[in-house]
């Protein structure tokens, strides 16, 4: 699954470890997601579509 | 950034705490082990009594340590609590495929040395390790 994160984070200018905090997990796991090695559970993706107003699918993509 | 914070530093301040007592529990247990395999004979001389309440007394701290195990796991996120998932299923199975024939092998005197459970936990113990380290390093 691709995924717009990283582009997301860079442009409010966040570090992985502010996104981890924000999202109440850990940096490694924000890596894992961003590089595609980890695919978020539905109530994750859900949080992070919440917290940067956008639908999940603006930041999800199935490839 | 500050806006979007649940908490300061909640996840990891959580987990540490977590792991803090994990650890705790970890090593009350491995000391109520001790007490019990070594207690009968260099503290109480065989009496049957003590041993029951030091076999009681291992137990016991037992379901702590699995109770402190349960909590931590709850508390990790979903990529952590995979990794230790992977890790605990890896171990269980390389404990079965191992355990299984050396006791076997050890019935019909087919190696040269007693099949002792101590070698399984330490086996158990690396396979661990060695799972949680290839996992962190895997997701890092």
């Amino acid at each position: 699954m691709k995924n717009r994160l990283k582009v997301l984070r860079a442009e409010r200018d966040w570090t992985q470890a502010d996104l981890a905090n924000a999202l109440d997990v850990s940096r490694q796991t924000i890596n894992a997601i961003e590089t595609g090695k980890f695919d978020p559970s539905l109530p994750l993706a859900f949080r992070t579509a919440r917290l940067f107003a956008l639908r999940i699918e603006e930041i999800f993509q199935d490839e | 950034m500050s806006q979007t914070k649940q908490s300061d530093g909640g996840y990891q301040t959580r987990v540490r705490t977590k792991v803090t007592r994990l650890f705790l529990w970890n090593g009350a247990w491995g000391v109520a082990t001790a007490l019990m395999a070594f207690g009968p004979k260099f503290l109480w001389d065989h009496s049957l009594a003590f041993t029951l309440l030091a076999v009681g007394l291992d137990v016991a701290v037992g379901v702590g340590m699995l109770r402190a195990n349960k909590i931590y796991l709850a508390q990790l996120d979903e990529l952590q609590r995979k990794v230790q998932f992977n890790s605990m299923g890896i171990t269980l199975g390389v404990g079965l495929i191992a355990g299984v024939p050396i006791s076997v092998m050890d019935a019909y005197h087919f190696i040269p040395f007693h099949a002792d459970i101590g070698y399984l936990l330490i086996l158990m113990s690396v396979t661990f390790a060695a799972c949680n380290l290839y996992g962190t390093w895997r997701y890092r």
